[in-house]
């Protein structure tokens, strides 16, 4: 795989507006609409900028709707993007180049690609000629990726027979089959279970040390970016908030930390409230956030006000700091 | 050149194994389309009548060569292009550094490779049923008639992707295809030869595909009057209509799709 010179990704002032079909329910309405549309535009995404270089894996954060596949779908060149300036490998993305299209994936986790009524290596076949794949260096992939993946024994069962995690895994074969440099995944883990989340997990890391591939990825779950992103972008409402490491999203986002303790008698939520933010108060357990600097003057007065039989500080929960970045747009 | 080959193969033959999961439907899609056999019986009882120019014979002969006519010409790209985009598999095609257009191509000439061992066994049948009708045209008007039916399917499957390629724009696009379908059935001759239209009409029609969608190919086979040389250009003409209409409708339509629900 040749290097190309440059970013992987050179997104400037990106913008996307979709127009959509206003159509209320009802008759009346729906006879209206046939005869003059109404339009509405969404501002899906609203002047993003970043740049992504080769080698770096980088997590996509952002709320429901926040605009993440929106941009996705600019950088792979599905849709048309309404402004600003993107190179994607030194590519306009929207022109379809082969040779642009032959070092990209796109996995979507609430999408298939393979066919639903055949076996999951007529797909294969497809990619493998569509892709110009040697047949010897095709059936090799196939086992190699089949041995990481733990599906060798369903590769010849109609994809329709396949449970949901093995079919998510024969999806991600499909997607990678061509050994693109540069992969962008749309929440792959949707809806796996927890062993499934960790394998396809796995089968990303192992495919990226292998190849020395660039990875742009979304995900609801923050076990994936945590395992897999060293660098995160959040977006909200189509702007991006954040650019920068993980944690320093903590850090700038969540300046406080979570103070769990276990006391002798129960206390009431009221009396905690001035020590800080009460995020669970149930009898004997109490979990506070309070922040960095009055921290050790918080801890100080609790063990003097409380008999405290168990006290422990600990960084709070990464999906707690998100929640609070969606909820407030503003890091 | 070699990867051409083998890209092509490969995709028919995936493609053929679709299609043999869906050989029931296919089967029954088939029997759907003996409506010619229905206007045959009418033509061959006014013709035993003495009400008409042709026999009995002669009818039963062309409704057949209609009926394998149209079974080779029929084609369904409206509704492959309208499902991807619906389903928002269309999405991956465009990921592919391959033009959508092969795979609607390939799942077509899939297909025929089940629908045409089918189409034997219902040669057969009429066969057995109307001995004297079945009279070899000659190997030149054989291949002359396949040529017909290769142009008339391109014609098909061209005007059909065109309609698909509106679901870049409309939600659903697959029943303006029913337009086609209605002027196929009275300008095509399916109803009647088309040697029996008021000669204003049949001139009109001369410069519209349809008539050259099945009549042409048929009365070839059958023997019936027919400009040939005629027709085949008039299909190579909107061959070349529709491709380019196609291409034309894919560029502006790329811009339009928003690839709906991810
Ligand atoms: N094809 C479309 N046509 C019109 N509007 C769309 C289309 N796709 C998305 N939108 C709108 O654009 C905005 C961004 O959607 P997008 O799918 O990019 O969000 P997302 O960040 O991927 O969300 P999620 O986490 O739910 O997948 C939303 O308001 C959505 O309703
Ligand atoms: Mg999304």
């Amino acid at each position: 795989m040749a290097e190309a010179l440059g970013p992987a990704v050179r997104a400037h002032n990106l913008r996307k507006v979709y127009r959509v079909a206003e159509k209320e329910p009802g008759f009346a309405d729906t006879l209206r609409h046939f005869v003059r549309r109404r339009y509405r535009e969404v501002e899906a995404v609203r002047g993003v900028s970043f740049v992504i270089e080769p080698g770096e894996i980088v997590g996509f954060l952002g709320a429901n709707g926040a605009g993440k596949t929106t941009t996705l779908k600019m950088l792979t060149g599905l849709i048309y993007p309404s402004g600003g300036e993107l190179e994607v490998l030194g590519h306009v993305p929207y022109r379809r180049e082969a040779a642009f299209l032959r070092q990209i994936t796109l996995v979507m986790g609430n999408k298939q690609q393979l066919i639903w009524d055949l076996p999951v290596l007529d797909s294969l076949r497809i990619n493998a000629a569509v892709y110009e794949i040697d047949p010897a260096e095709a059936r090799r992939r196939t086992r190699a990726f089949a041995e990481l993946l733990e599906i060798e024994d369903i590769l010849t069962q109609p994809v329709r027979k396949l449970s949901l995690g093995q079919r998510m895994k024969a999806e991600l074969m499909a997607s990678l089959f061509h050994l693109p440099r540069l992969l962008f995944l749309d929440e792959p883990t949707l809806g796996l279970d927890v062993n499934a989340q960790a394998a396809v997990r796995r089968f990303l890391r192992d495919y990226r040390e292998r190849y020395g591939a660039t990875i742009l990825l979304t995900s609801h779950y923050m076990a994936d970016i945590e395992a897999l992103a060293e660098r995160v972008l959040v977006i909200h409402r189509g702007a991006l908030l954040y650019d920068g490491g993980l944690g320093g999203l903590v850090e700038r986002f969540a300046p406080f930390k979570e103070v769990r303790l276990e006391l002798a008698a129960p206390a009431e939520p009221a009396e905690l409230a001035g020590f800080g933010e009460v995020a669970e108060a149930s009898g004997r357990r109490v979990r506070l956030l309070v922040t960095k600097e009055g921290l050790t003057r918080t801890v100080a007065e609790l063990l003097s006000r409380f008999e405290v039989r168990d006290l422990s500080v600990t960084e709070p929960p990464l999906e707690d700091v998100i929640a609070r970045v969606f909820s407030e747009g503003r890091v | 050149m070699r990867w051409l080959v083998r890209k092509a193969w490969t995709l028919v033959a995936v493609y053929f194994a679709y299609m043999l999961e869906y050989r029931g439907e296919i089967f029954f899609w088939m029997l759907s389309g003996i409506t010619p056999f229905f206007f045959m019986s009418a033509w061959t009882a006014a013709a035993n009548q003495g009400l008409t120019g042709y026999d009995a014979n002669d009818y039963a002969r062309y409704f057949f060569a209609v009926f394998v006519a149209r079974q080779l010409g029929i084609v369904w790209a409206h509704w492959n292009m309208s499902e991807d985009v619906r389903s928002g598999r269309f999405s991956f095609r465009l990921l592919q550094p391959l033009d959508p257009v092969w795979h609607y191509l390939a799942d077509h000439v899939g297909e025929r490779g089940v629908r045409l061992p089918m189409l034997a066994v219902v040669g057969l049948v009429f066969a057995w049923l109307y001995p004297e009708a079945l009279v070899w045209p000659g190997a030149e008007r054989a291949a002359l008639g396949l040529v017909a039916v290769g142009l008339a399917f391109g014609v098909n499957f061209f005007a059909s992707y065109v309609v698909g390629l509106l679901a870049l724009w409309l939600e659903d696009a697959t029943s303006i295809y029913n337009l086609w379908y209605v002027a196929m059935l009275f300008f095509s001759g399916m109803l009647a030869p088309l040697a029996l239209y008021p000669d204003p009409v049949r001139q009109v029609l001369a410069w519209t595909p349809f008539p050259h969608l099945v009549y042409l190919p048929a009365a070839i086979w059958s023997g019936l009057e027919a400009d040939a040389t005629r027709g085949l250009l008039t299909l190579l003409a909107w061959n070349l209509f529709f491709f380019t209409l196609g291409r034309l409708l894919w560029h502006l339509g790329r811009r339009h799709y928003s690839a709906m629900g991810a």
